[in-house]
């Protein structure tokens, strides 16, 4: 062999390696930039056969974002119940409901030693005038109440907790409960604890449908992709005939699973916002009805960030398993 | 280079391609394979590329022992070796240029001298003109020119060539030889499966003939010309 032409060829690894450094980089692409170009060429080959075969790949977006889009929606509805939540986190109340023929005075020791104690935020007395006056503003009725004869309404301590955890407010209840000039203990967000319960289901079915849906979409990705593989055989052997390695040949294939799952995922939050849409006016008119303002969210930058993450990343990956796993098979 | 040791293969059929055949073929020689047809050409260079295995026998090339080669170490041996196949093996939906680029985009050819090294090629081959086109677009013996160029564009160590001249006139025919004596004569191994007797007999080269598998002579080039 000659020296001067061998110097230039394809020469073999050891003597690359002993060369000093600037050379071991000449004819190897391991610049930023050429890896640029070579990405740039695969992400535009893969786009182009996604665009040939228009209706296909619509199909299999629209599948995987309706499949990112019921945990998508479960998690935005548990983020709301959650918001709600802490609005109201701080305001468990409890009534006590006092027996008839206790003093306005005894009634209102009784209400400054509860404020005393450390387990409490907050109490204060209301005297069955009190009620009664607020009861006939409330209805209108004060015309009528006035010509009563007597007050039916007993006298009530209003309290909250300092510890509004379900158990914490159970404990001080029974506490409350065998006070003597108690009648009645009620607590006034009994509901709030209810929506924290579904509010903590609908957090676990969530979680158990991700798993689910993140399963089905490396089935439905890997599918996709088994099937680009077997349309590609014969490029796959020409490729693996030349040398190319099984990874070289399943490149061609990843940015085809990048883009299902990030297509996928952008479609997703689209139609989040459809459904979020259409729910958040027949909520407004419920809201009216308690006269809250409550709008439901769950559109943030956040959350559609994750599901579109969510859904490249899986993509990608699955695409990655399987084409590696049916390149495999192929043999020249 | 290459070394065959009572190579036999059996494809699965039962059919006997290739019958207790031994020879070497070293460095900087170019050698030809004739035979006629089903001899066991082909079966042999795909021996040498690891795309089928001997049913016993050894065989080494370019130092690997190809009975005990694991499929990552395929890819690697046959990034060594050029191979111009039989049915050219292109991609129908790359140029001509792209065709032949393949084997540096495979072993990571920064894009600029990839280009400059596929223009050669393709010059070698007189292509330069259709480096554009499709293979779809090109007649027989130009797409077996561009399989030509795609075997000697990584300036490989061995080259293997399955019918190179098949579609191509007398003229060209010698071109291609021309592009592959220069290959020898800087150390390549070259060899060469070929039933054109006339272009064998005519080139003075060393010459193994097949029959039914069995390799029944091993010409030497006469040494008078
Ligand atoms: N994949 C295969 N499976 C079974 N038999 C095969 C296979 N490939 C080749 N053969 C058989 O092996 C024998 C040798 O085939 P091979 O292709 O090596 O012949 P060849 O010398 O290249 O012929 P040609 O000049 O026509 O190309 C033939 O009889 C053929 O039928
Ligand atoms: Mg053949």
């Amino acid at each position: 062999m000659s020296v001067s032409k061998r110097s230039q060829a394809a020469a073999p690894k050891p003597q690359v390696k002993s060369r000093p450094k600037p050379n071991t980089r000449v004819g190897r692409n391991e610049s930023f930039s050429d890896l640029l170009q070579i990405h740039r060429r695969l992400a535009k080959n893969s786009g182009r056969r996604l665009v040939q075969t228009p209706v296909s790949s619509f199909i299999t977006v629209f599948v995987i974002a309706v499949s990112l889009l019921l945990p998508a929606l479960l998690f935005s509805l548990n983020s709301n119940l959650t918001s709600v939540l802490a609005g109201f986190e701080d305001s468990a109340q409890v009534t006590l409901y006092l027996h008839a023929g206790i003093s306005d005075a005894d009634a209102k020791e009784v209400s400054n030693d509860l404020l005393s104690l450390e387990t409490m935020n907050y109490a204060s007395y209301i005297s069955p005038a009190q009620a009664l006056d607020e009861f006939g503003t409330a209805t209108g009725l004060e015309n009528l109440l006035q010509e009563m004869a007597s007050n039916p309404l007993p006298g009530a301590i209003v309290v909250t907790p300092a510890n509004v955890s379900p158990t914490a407010v159970d404990d001080l209840v029974r506490q409350l409960q065998d006070l003597p000039e108690v009648d009645l203990v009620q607590i006034d967000s009994r509901w709030l604890q209810r929506l924290a319960a579904i509010s903590e289901l609908v957090g676990a079915i969530g979680r158990v449908l991700s798993l689910i849906v993140i399963l089905g979409l490396f089935f439905i990705v890997g599918n996709t992709i088994k099937l680009a593989v077997e349309n590609r055989k014969a490029e796959i052997r020409v490729i693996k005939l030349v040398g190319g390695s099984d990874m070289f040949a399943a490149r061609a294939f990843l940015y085809t699973g990048l883009f299902y799952g990030l297509g996928g995922g952008i479609l997703a939050i689209a139609l989040q916002g459809i459904v979020l849409v259409t729910f958040n006016s027949s909520l407004e008119a419920l809201m009216q009805l308690y006269e809250g303002d409550f709008q439901l969210r769950g559109f943030s930058l956040a959350n559609g960030l994750v599901v579109v993450l969510a859904g490249a990343t899986i993509g990608w990956t699955a695409a990655l398993l399987t084409s590696l796993r049916h390149i495999r098979g192929i043999s020249p | 280079m290459i070394k065959f040791d009572n190579i036999s293969k059996r494809y699965a059929d039962g059919q006997e391609a290739l019958v207790d055949v031994s020879f070497e073929v070293s460095r900087g020689e170019l050698a030809f394979i004739t035979g006629h047809s089903g001899a066991g050409k082909s079966t042999l260079l795909k021996l040498i590329l690891a795309i089928e295995s001997p049913s016993s026998g050894q065989l080494i090339a370019n130092g690997i022992n190809l009975s005990r080669i694991s499929s990552k170490q395929i890819a690697l041996h046959r990034r060594q070796i050029g191979t111009v196949f039989q049915d050219h093996q292109l991609l129908h939906d790359r140029s001509v240029f792209d065709n032949v680029a393949l084997p540096l985009e495979i072993c990571g050819y920064h894009p600029t001298d990839a280009g400059r090294r596929v223009r050669a090629a393709l010059d070698k081959v007189g292509l330069l003109k259709k480096e554009k086109s499709f293979p779809a677009a090109l007649s027989g013996g130009e797409q077996q020119r561009v399989g030509i160029a795609r075997a000697v564009v990584n300036r490989p160590r061995i080259i293997l060539a399955d019918e190179p001249t098949g579609n191509l006139d007398p003229a060209l025919s010698r071109e291609v030889i021309e592009v592959f004596e220069q290959f020898q004569s800087v150390g390549v191994c070259l060899l060469v499966a070929s039933h054109d007797a006339s272009l064998v007999e005519r080139l003075n080269c060393r010459t193994l003939v097949l029959d039914s598998g069995r390799l029944i002579a091993d010409q030497k080039p006469r040494p008078d010309s």
